[in-house]
């Protein structure tokens, strides 16, 4: 999943739903997908449809594809380490350009070097990720690169477009209306799992489906410089993503390593060009910041890292 | 009037510096959370609406103290409100909800509850757990206000 953006490093991956493609590919399907349906909509149907996301469906979207990745990654159920890594993401997300947005952070327990970043604040890194940082600041760097891809609204974008090819296709309201999967009235809420939203339920296999194919360069080039400043802002040492950006192309040379960077490695090939911008950045940024190494050492003691 | 006089009276209370004059502000999004702190971890206090109305008392890096027609008190980013008034309205995607946001403010304020993902994760076969396990791990506001605090250690090294 995601190996393009590990590209960029594994975080890049991360993004997850994100996406990045540009709305043919993958959208043209959708659009065929809906129109296959949903027949007989009205031109009626269409009034009152926007192509707007707001924050609750942001977060329904950042919950479905989170199901997604836990089909395909098993979520390391360590309270210790997950507050940790939270206490981390928190700090780097206050930065951001929405530090209203909650955000909740996991880690997958897996070798493989990787990141996500689902819509609504919901963001996971890999164990094999964490065995590549060894201290706080790069942490808070690639927590940062991620945050920045909800801040900046990737997923959103994508996903407005994908609303808004639909709607030009003649997807009707009803399609977009989440509570075509409820009876309103006596006792609430009834979900059945054959009357909800089929357009809902499209975006989110979208935005799941860019999660495995990542975001555009552009777009993991947006992530690493805000990634950069929240983490300045917050203290650390900006160098961390740097740092963690190089331990993935040492990784790639190394023959115990290579396998878990090789996909990534081969599918973003902007890794060294992000390595080079981050490097030019550090050079106009203030030296210091912390690092956080002890903490860090002593958060991940006999946790996760390799096997 | 003497310097010392004045500075006498406001220590004494007998006389007030003027407060700054509440500003009224319009709620721009679906729904918004008015929470505790400067934070969206905190505890949540109250939920505006599109189109509510909540008086600004102070703002504090691009965060605002507001009070809600409730009378309920809790800080919400600026970004958040507009300074003119809003139409009060929902999306097409909470319109639907259980309880009809259009009567009903509760349902609103909850969002989709999860519902609808509960609904996709079913017709995948993929386990719901995951979500409700992240959202019940995470740290709480006075662990996050404490970690904030304490910087760990500043080695600040060579790059």
């Amino acid at each position: 999943m995601t190996r393009r953006r590990l590209g960029a490093l594994a975080f890049a991956a991360a993004l997850v739903l994100a996406g990045c493609q540009s709305g043919t590919g993958v959208g043209g399907n959708i659009v065929s997908g809906m129109q296959q349906a949903i027949t007989g909509t009205s031109t009626a149907d269409l009034r009152g449809a926007t192509t707007d996301i707001d924050e609750p469906e942001e977060i329904e979207l950042g919950r479905a594809v989170t199901t997604a990745l836990g089909s395909r990654y098993t979520l390391l159920r360590d309270e210790a380490l997950t507050r940790y890594v939270a206490l981390v993401g928190n700090t780097v997300a206050l930065q951001s350009e929405r530090p209203d947005v909650r955000y909740y952070f996991g880690v997958l327990d897996t070798d493989e070097v990787n990141a996500f970043a689902a819509p609504g604040g919901y963001v996971f890194l890999t164990r094999g990720t964490l065995a590549l940082i060894h201290d706080e600041a790069t942490l808070a760097g690639v927590l940062g690169h991620e945050v920045g891809h909800i801040a900046l609204r990737h997923h959103v974008e994508t996903i407005r477009k994908e609303k808004q090819a639909a709607l030009s296709k003649g997807i009707g309201t009803t399609a977009l209306q989440f509570g075509s999967g409820f009876i309103p009235g006596v006792g609430g809420a009834v979900t059945s799992a054959a009357a909800h939203s089929p357009l809902m339920n499209l975006l989110a296999d979208k935005v799941v489906d860019l999660s495995l194919k990542g975001f555009s360069r552009t777009e993991e080039e947006q992530a690493d410089a805000v990634g950069f400043k929240y983490a300045g802002r917050a203290g650390y040492d900006p160098a961390g993503l740097r740092d963690f950006l190089k331990a993935v192309q040492d990784g790639g040379s190394q023959p115990t390593k290579s396998g878990f960077l090789a996909k990534f490695n081969a599918t973003h090939p902007g890794a060294a060009e992000r390595l080079k911008e981050q490097e030019a950045q550090l050079k106009t940024a203030p030296a210091g910041g912390r690092r956080a190494a002890a903490r860090f050492e002593q958060a991940m003691a006999g946790k996760p890292p390799t096997r | 009037m003497r310097r010392t006089t004045i500075v006498a009276m406001l220590l004494a209370g007998t006389i007030t510096a003027p407060l700054a004059a509440e500003t009224t502000r319009w709620v721009e999004r679906t729904k918004v959370d008015i929470r505790a702190g400067r934070g969206s971890f905190y505890e949540i206090v109250d939920t505006v609406l599109k189109g509510e109305q909540v008086e600004v008392l102070t703002s504090e890096d691009k965060w605002a103290s507001v009070r809600t027609a409730r009378a309920k008190t809790g800080w919400v980013y600026e970004a958040a409100l507009k300074p003119t008034p809003v139409q009060p309205g929902t999306s097409d995607f909470l319109k639907g909800a259980p309880g009809d946001i259009s009567t009903s403010r509760t349902a609103a304020s909850q969002g989709a509850k999860g519902l609808y993902a509960q609904d996709y994760a079913k017709q995948k076969g993929y386990d719901y757990g995951i979500v409700q396990w992240i959202e019940t791990h995470q740290p709480g506001a006075p662990q996050i206000e404490a970690f904030l605090k304490d910087p760990g250690e500043t080695t600040g090294g060579a790059r």
